[in-house]
C-alpha cells in the first residue's frame, strides 16, 4: 500500500527514517520537495560549470569568458555553452581556433600575455 | 627522491609532509615567487590556482588543483600601514581571552602563516579546503627541496596599479624633495649645519 512505497522511497535514509513510518512519510516528502527544486537547480548549476569551464579555457589563450562570448556572438557561431565547455575540454586544438576566431572578431583583450608554450597546447591535464 | 634535495634548510620532514597522501601525480608544480608581491593579489592568483580554477577540466567534487610553492614568503609586501595596522585575531575559548597578534610581529615569528592564511580564507569553506591546503607548501626562502620535479614558474597577470589620490601624492613629492634635499646638503645634520652657519657669521662680523 502506501506504506510501502513510502519505505521503497526511503531507503537510504539515515536512522529511524527508514524504519519507521512516521518518519519516513516526512522524510520523504521532504526529500521529494528537495528533488523537484533541484531538477530546475540542476539547469542552472551545469549551466554554470559550463560556463567555468569555458572561461578557464580561454583564459589559457588571454582571453576571458565576457569577450569570448561576444566575439562568438558578432561572428554569429551559434555553439552553446554545453558544446563549447566539451570542446575546451576534450578538443584543445579546435578550441584554440575558436578563440582566435572571436579575437579576430572582438579584439577586446589587449594585453595577449602567452605565457612560454613549450610544445604544443594540450599540456592540460 | 629525497637525496637530490642536497642543500635545503629548514625543515625537510614539514615541507615533505602528507605528499603521499595527495593522490594524483598527474599534477603540475607551480612556483610563486612572492618577492615584491602584493598579499592579497597573490593569495588570489594562488587560491584559483590551488582549486584548479584555470583548467577546463574543472569539476567542483573533484580536487584536482596543481601544487603550488612559494617562495620568498618574508618579501611579501602590503599597501598603506597594514603593516602595523593588520591584526589576526583568534579567541582562545577562555572568556575574554581574545588575543591578537599584528602584521609585523607574526612576518617576525612564521612569515609563512602570512600567506597561508590569506590563501585558506580565500578557499571555499568545504570538505575540499583540507586537501587543498596539502597541496600548497611555502618556503620562507628562497629554495625548495622540490628540485627534481618537472617545475613551472608562476608568471604573474600584469598589475594595474590604481593612480594615488592627490593628497597622498602631495605627500609623496614632498618626502622625496625633502629626501633630495638631504642628499645635497651632505650627511651633516640640520643642526650642525646651523651651528657652521652661526659659526661663519660670528667669524665674519
Amino acid at each position: 500500500m502506501n506504506k510501502k512505497k513510502i519505505f521503497k522511497l526511503a531507503k537510504g535514509f539515515r536512522g529511524r527514517a527508514k524504519n519507521c513510518i512516521r518518519i519516513a512519510r516526512e522524510r520523504v516528502e521532504k526529500a521529494l520537495q528537495y528533488s523537484y527544486r533541484d531538477r530546475r537547480n540542476k539547469k542552472r548549476d551545469m549551466r554554470s560549470l559550463w560556463i567555468e569551464r569555458i572561461n578557464a579555457g580561454t583564459r589559457i589563450h588571454g582571453v576571458n569568458y565576457g569577450n569570448f562570448m561576444h566575439g562568438l556572438m558578432e561572428e554569429n557561431i551559434q555553439l552553446n555553452r554545453k558544446v563549447l565547455s566539451e570542446i575546451s575540454m576534450h578538443e584543445p586544438y579546435s578550441f584554440k581556433a575558436l578563440v582566435d576566431i572571436s579575437r579576430n572578431a572582438f579584439p577586446g583583450n589587449k594585453k595577449v600575455e602567452l605565457p612560454p608554450k613549450k610544445e604544443g597546447l594540450a599540456i592540460l591535464v | 627522491m629525497n637525496p637530490a634535495a642536497g642543500n635545503f634548510s629548514g625543515n625537510l620532514k614539514k615541507a615533505l609532509a602528507g605528499l603521499r597522501r595527495i593522490n594524483l601525480e598527474g599534477l603540475r608544480w607551480r612556483v610563486f615567487d612572492a618577492k615584491g608581491q602584493i598579499l592579497g593579489r597573490l593569495a588570489s592568483q594562488i587560491a584559483t590556482v590551488i582549486q584548479g580554477k584555470d583548467k577546463p577540466t574543472y569539476t567542483p567534487y573533484r580536487e584536482d588543483g596543481d601544487m603550488c610553492i612559494v617562495l620568498n614568503a618574508k618579501d611579501i609586501c602590503v599597501t598603506g600601514r597594514k603593516l602595523t595596522d593588520k591584526f589576526y585575531r583568534w579567541h582562545t575559548g577562555y572568556i575574554g581571552h581574545l588575543k591578537e597578534r599584528s602584521l609585523k610581529d607574526q612576518l617576525a615569528k612564521d612569515p609563512t602563516e602570512v600567506i597561508r592564511k590569506a590563501v585558506l580564507r580565500m578557499l571555499p569553506r568545504n570538505k575540499l579546503r583540507d586537501d587543498r591546503d596539502r597541496k600548497l607548501r611555502i618556503f620562507v626562502g628562497g629554495e625548495h627541496p622540490f628540485g627534481d620535479r618537472p617545475i613551472e614558474p608562476y608568471v604573474m597577470p600584469p598589475r594595474k596599479v590604481r593612480e594615488m589620490r592627490p593628497r597622498a601624492r602631495r605627500a609623496l613629492i614632498r618626502a622625496q624633495k625633502k629626501a633630495e634635499q638631504q642628499n645635497q646638503h651632505g650627511a651633516t645634520d640640520p643642526r650642525k649645519r646651523i651651528k657652521k652657519e652661526e659659526a661663519k657669521n660670528e667669524q665674519s662680523v
